[in-house]
């Protein structure tokens, strides 16, 4: 009951959230030099066309009459025609958003394992070569933009090993499976296409890793911190003299509430990666929702901007909320102060 | 260590579950087809119909039957998919092949040797009525036809219009149209189509729309006769006709959607030809998800096959990227045979230095200008203009680009129609530099005028320019601020006269190789609130001679008045000529291709049935 409370007032609050971003990006986009219309009709296009498309997106009307608009239509998932595509940004969304998930769901889970294992090994061995190999890793991945680690890994792995595919989602002579999810790999599996399966998540490695990297980078930090000071918890002293084995103290008694931190960084991570994936995607030619968001930035492309940016508000929150659920599975503490002060 | 065992078990169960699925996944050849041999009458769409009640599945039969005959010498081997003999034993695949083979999971449809990949910036537009960039460009003109083609000599040939008359008052336009033109669903391309389609261009306005103007109407005489009649005359009336792409009329109002802006044409088919196309070209399209590529496949019943390139590839596939480290990782990879055009030069090296990659560059109508605002002072005074215009070096500024390059003669690209090569070149001069500076009313004090350059952010590669021009005016006095912007703000701030800066480096082309269709462009007052003016020349004396000279039916007369406007032009120094650019391309050893022999109108430089693609 006290759960469902909680979830209950933080998806009303996420609603204002989402309202007060859908009008800050409203007018933050309208701010931007340039005519949406003329930009997207070229300096060639008659007036008249240009007047005509004004029109059709209610460009002429008072800031808050072209609000009304978008929110009257955005309600019933109408959110108006992309000026880059030329279709309406809901087909758009449908089609990148799942792209972009794809990428950051895989990138998540480099992160995750990657990260606590790294770090976990790191504290293990802590002031050993193990963890000073790992620190200087770490703190070159936490430095280092993921676009960097893009190149990187396209120049060797797709240039000079030859080992992984370079662009798009599938290669040339893949047919597409059957859209269900529109993650190619859950798409494969589902039409029982495993070949398939095994093309898109060779397609999938290379941009995921390379967006993994830092958030990884920066968990494995974050995990070897809050592990090594509990180290020296009390606690621990008292297991280590009951004789439990240390890989019992380790994986079982002090994992689980250093996770805290990781679990909350992780969260922001993946929700950032999905907006900061531009580049990666640009480069491996992905068709994600970042991509799309930041060409949409470029051209002026008003309703897209809106869309992209409500999704990722979106996802922020719904990550949070997550977040918030699982350490409050962690530590009872935390479950029981959020359930209680209100 | 029973978790470690059960985890096991359902990866072991998963893994069994799964691989059966595999087996079905591969291409089945069983031996269950027919065996037949070819009638009287008969031809492959006919049988295709017959068999599998599809006149395009064809092609699979053509695959599957030469895949039987490179085993077993009795059947026929079918090289052109129009020509079967009476007499030869074929085999007629089942129908679960001929729909394997068409969904692209085995054969030609799926991308075997013989592709042709281009890499391309995006978004590309296959609506003739919505694209006109360079990749829409280059893709309209593999997919649909037009009544004429340009040719290389800036001129035009006939094409699915065999011949034409005009008459005395040279507002009436009559097309012969040749018959036996099939669209791609194998339906004939008629007058109607032709009238169909310039309505449609000409209703949504968009695209090129701009460039075929002026007409009053169309009409479809009879099936084959097409007539416009034009509201004045106008000599750019039959070369802008390469921008009229022909769709089929019953295919789009079978793909229109009821609601649109377009009161009782709804939405013109715009939602349906976004992603599909409705043309006669050498090329159709099979697949085009947005943002990532265009696929298109040869269309072997083309009505001007007998010209395709006896290598021209099965499947060209434009794809949606530039991003250096990619297209040089494809390219050696040998899975990209043309990049794009915006490569940079050091990209472009890189390239040529791999084993079997070479650079291409060729003529186009791009031209790279410095437009002086004359309206803002220093600027205002022409004596100061000129001072500038010898003040730079030009030959300095064609080293900074690709070997090769050359300097501008006159304010349009050498390559158009009506190109006056004899006009007054400006060279780096310093002794005529300052004596125009001495005439120039603010001699005096000009360093309390500096000169804004603003080169386009997008395009780091324009700052070099831009800091030449600086050294070289540091040369005279002039004072020169270097300033980028982005490009959305270039077009904010070019479309109003206050907000215009001193200088703004831009490249501009022309769609059509008519020299006086670029001064209008450039000079013209209808474009001075555009990017494509910062002049603001803004004389009504000009304007009219340009229209004069557009509006000259005779080719003879037209260009000696585009001769003329082009010696009047550089008479005002309202700009610096900088040098026509040359569009570069990296290109595997493996396709024939040949750019300077096709027009340099812009999308027919990569013209797919022109280019040979021989198996890496």
């Amino acid at each position: 009951m006290k759960l469902l409370a909680f979830l209950v007032r933080r998806i009303f609050l996420a609603i204002f959230v989402l309202f007060g971003l859908s009008i800050l990006i409203f007018v933050i986009a309208r701010i931007l030099p340039g005519d949406p219309a003329r930009t997207a009709l070229g300096a060639r296009a008659p007036q008249w066309v240009v007047d005509r498309l004004r029109e059709e997106m209610h460009l002429n009307a008072p800031l808050h009459v072209q609000y009304g608009f978008w929110l009257r239509d955005a309600l019933q998932g109408d959110f108006g025609i992309s000026l880059v595509t030329r279709r309406d940004v809901a087909d758009d969304v449908r089609e990148f958003f799942p792209a972009s998930i794809e990428l950051v769901l895989l990138a998540g889970l480099i992160t995750g394992a990657g990260g606590i294992a790294l770090g976990t090994l790191s504290a293990r061995h802590k002031d050993k070569w193990v963890d000073n190999v790992v620190r200087v890793l770490s703190y070159a991945g936490v430095v280092t933009p993921a676009f960097v680690f893009a190149i990187l890994f396209l120049l060797l792995f797709g240039f000079v090993l030859d080992w992984l595919p370079t662009i798009g989602r599938l290669s040339q002579d893949v047919a597409r499976p059957p859209t269900v999810t529109g993650l190619m790999t859950i798409d494969a599996l589902l039409a029982g296409q495993l070949a398939t399966f095994w093309d898109a998540l060779k397609h999938l490695i290379m941009p995921a890793l390379a967006l993994a990297m830092g958030s990884m980078a920066q968990e494995a930090r974050i995990t070897r911190a809050t592990m090594s000071d509990n180290l020296t918890k009390d606690y621990i002293a008292a297991e280590r003299a009951l004789g439990i084995p240390e890989r019992m103290v380790m994986g079982r008694f002090l994992l689980k509430p250093s996770l805290i931190p990781t679990v909350s960084i992780f969260g922001l991570d993946f929700a950032a990666n999905l907006s900061n994936a531009f580049l990666v995607e640009l480069i491996f030619n992905w068709p994600g929702l970042s991509r799309y968001g930041v060409n949409a930035m470029l051209r002026k492309d008003l309703n897209a901007i809106s869309a992209v940016i409500l999704i990722l508000g979106v996802t922020f929150i719904t990550v949070n909320i997550i977040v918030d659920l699982v350490v409050g599975a962690l530590d009872p503490r935390i479950r029981l102060r959020a359930t209680r002060s209100d | 260590m029973s978790k470690k065992l059960i985890s096991l078990l359902i990866l072991v169960v998963l893994a069994t579950g799964l691989l059966p699925a595999v087996g079905v996944a591969a291409p089945p050849l069983q031996e269950e087809g027919e065996v037949y041999t070819v009638q009287k009458d008969d031809w492959l769409s006919k049988l295709a119909d017959k068999q599998y009640g599809d006149v395009l599945a064809y092609p699979a039969i053509v695959y599957y039957n030469n895949l039987k005959a490179a085993e077993d010498s009795t059947f026929a081997v079918i090289e052109n998919a129009d020509l079967i003999e009476v007499g030869w034993t074929i085999y007629l695949p089942t129908a679960e092949e001929a729909t394997a083979y068409l969904g692209g999971e085995v054969g030609m449809a799926a991308g075997e040797p013989g592709s042709l990949r281009v890499t391309f910036s995006w978004p590309t537009f296959i609506d003739p009525a919505v694209g006109s960039d360079f990749s829409s460009s280059t893709s309209l003109a593999n997919i649909y036809d037009t009544l004429i083609f340009p040719n290389k000599d800036a001129g035009v040939d006939p094409w699915l219009a065999e011949s034409w008359d005009v008459s005395d008052d040279g507002l009436t336009y009559t097309f012969n149209l040749r018959r036996g033109v099939s669209f791609h669903d194998g339906s004939e391309l008629l007058a109607s189509d032709v009238a169909y389609s310039f309505n449609r261009l000409q209703t949504i306005g968009e695209g090129y729309a701009y460039l075929i103007s002026g007409v009053e109407s169309v009409t479809a005489v009879d099936d084959y006769t097409v007539e416009f009649k034009l509201e004045r005359p106008s000599g750019l009336f039959v070369p802008s006709l390469v921008r009229l792409y022909i769709l089929n009329e019953d295919l789009v109002r079978q793909n229109t959607a009821a609601e649109g802006p377009y009161d009782e044409e709804g939405d013109y088919g715009k939602e349906w030809l976004l992603t599909h196309d409705a043309g006669s070209g050498p090329y159709r399209v099979v697949e085009f998800p947005l943002e990532e590529y265009l696929l298109m496949e040869k269309f072997n019943n083309w009505w001007n096959a007998a010209t395709f390139n006896p290598n021209a590839p099965g499947q060209a596939r434009f794809i949606a990227t530039t991003e250096t480290a990619t297209v040089r990782a494809l390219m050696d990879d040998r899975e990209l045979e043309i990049t794009d055009q915006w490569q940079t030069v050091e990209a472009l090296e890189a390239l040529d230095a791999m084993e079997g990659i070479d650079i291409t560059a060729f003529s186009t109508m791009t031209s790279f200008y410095y437009m002086m605002n004359t309206r803002k002072p220093p600027l205002d005074d022409i004596h100061c203009r000129r001072a500038i215009s010898w003040a730079f070096d030009y030959d300095q500024a064609v080293a900074l680009e690709w070997p090769g390059t050359q300097q501008m003669v006159g304010p349009a690209p050498h390559t158009v129609g009506g190109h006056n090569p004899n006009v007054l070149v400006y060279e780096r001069d310093l002794d005529k530099a300052n004596e125009e500076l001495a005439q120039c009313q603010y001699a005096a004090d000009i360093q309390d005028y500096p000169v804004e350059v603003v080169w386009i952010a997008e395009v780091p590669a324009e700052e070099k320019w831009a800091l030449l021009f600086q050294a070289n005016m540091a040369d005279i006095g002039v004072p020169v601020e270097v300033v980028s912007q982005p490009w959305l703000s270039v077009v904010e701030n070019t479309s109003a006269q206050d907000t215009s800066s001193h200088i703004v480096t831009i490249y501009v082309s022309t769609d059509l190789p008519e020299a006086g269709l670029m001064i209008q462009q450039r000079y013209h007052s209808s474009t001075a609130n555009t990017w494509q003016q910062n002049e603001w020349l803004l004389d009504p004396e000009l304007d009219a001679e340009i229209e004069d000279a557009l509006a000259t039916v005779d080719q003879g007369a037209r260009f000696a008045k585009y001769a003329t406007l082009q010696e009047e032009i550089v008479a005002l120094a309202p700009s610096l000529f900088l040098y026509d650019q040359l569009e570069k391309h990296a290109v595997q050893s493996y396709v024939d291709w040949k750019p300077e022999e096709n027009s340099s109108v812009m999308g027919y430089q990569i013209y797919a049935p022109r280019i040979g693609v021989t198996a890496p």
